[in-house]
């Protein structure tokens, strides 16, 4: 950077001085050195004539392609404040900003962690909403449960009844089909289930009445062992629900049940 | 200046404490939150859901 040696030579061209914030040392406009121009000394000699004409470093200082105009940084160029911007504490005098510095942070820190508690709240409650949307509702749920009075079930009978659009069979067993059912040799069954896994209370079967061939209904009462018979492609499950005989592949399905009390059962 | 110090460097300093006070604090928040809205929604339809009229229907 060019230093000038007499700095107050370029303040001439303004009309008045006014101190700027910009470093002096720095210029922002070199202005060419001024050639020296002697006037003629009124006389027509030699020497008067030879210093009239211009010497040394000749250049255009004026004209349509020269900008003649300097312009020094003014009170019109605005510093930006920045104050709007800044924290209350930052502006005060009195404190370093250090010592302010962890209250700025945990306030920064407090909305953040505000802000993630807040959708963590409402991310947990949109997936809880929708998951719990795609479960059986109320109603479904009011009738997905039967209650039966075990005392209508004569011994020896079995009843159906309509639950979930199945038909569930209840039977109430005799002392006979006990001890037959639970006699039978496990290993010799196509689905190998002892009577015990099958029944809560041995006087009580409760199955669902659906041939695990394809779905027909079977009849109690009938068949080869003495539990239920599918007319539709003769598939012959004993008194406990199991299959013997027939195309069927599994035993009649057990239902999630409990006595609550003597005398009551409830299905579902 | 005591306290702020004391949460920054405990709490918000590392990534980890920090997630862990936000879980803690979205669990609590939760049942506050909800138990607020839920009773200001029965303070607001007082009289006109099933358990304030169930009194008159069932024994």
């Amino acid at each position: 950077m060019l230093k000038p040696a007499n700095p107050s030579g370029f303040f001439k061209s303004v009309s008045q001085v006014v101190s700027n914030q910009l470093n002096v040392g720095k210029q922002i406009a070199v202005l060419p050195k001024s050639s020296t121009v002697f006037a003629p000394q009124g006389s027509n000699s030699l020497t008067a004539l030879s210093r009239s004409l211009p010497s040394g470093n000749v250049t255009i200082s004026v004209g349509p392609a020269v900008s003649s105009q300097v312009r020094w940084a003014h009170t019109d160029i605005q510093v930006p404040n920045w104050d709007n911007y800044r924290r209350d504490s930052t502006k005060r005098t009195d404190v370093k900003n250090l010592d302010t510095e962890d209250t700025r942070k945990n306030f920064t820190y407090l909305m953040a962690g505000a802000l993630t508690v807040g959708s963590a709240y409402a991310a947990k409650s949109v997936v809880t909403q929708f998951v719990s949307s795609m479960s059986a509702s109320a109603d479904v749920l009011a009738m997905a449960k039967i209650e039966i009075k075990l005392s209508d079930i004569p011994e020896g009978k079995s009843v159906t009844f309509k639950w979930r659009g199945k038909p569930l069979f209840i039977r109430h067993r005799t002392a006979d089909e006990i001890k037959q059912e639970q006699a039978v040799a496990v290993a010799s069954l196509r689905d190998p289930q002892h009577d015990n896994d099958r029944v809560k209370n041995p006087e009580w079967l409760v199955v669902l009445g659906v041939c695990t061939h394809l779905g027909c209904v079977p009849i109690a009462n009938a068949g080869d062992f003495g539990g239920y018979y599918c007319p539709c492609h003769g598939s012959h499950y004993d008194a406990s629900g199991r299959i013997r005989k027939g195309p069927a592949p599994l035993n009649l399905e057990v239902p999630h049940y409990e006595f609550p009390n003597e005398g009551l059962l409830v299905v579902g | 200046m005591g306290l702020n110090e004391t949460v920054y460097n405990l709490i918000f300093k590392r990534t980890s404490t920090m997630t862990l006070a936000c879980i803690a604090s979205a669990f609590f928040f939760e049942r506050t939150f909800d138990l607020v809205t839920e009773s200001f929604f029965e303070k607001y339809n007082e009289g006109k859901l099933w358990k304030h009229i169930k009194d008159k229907y069932q024994q």
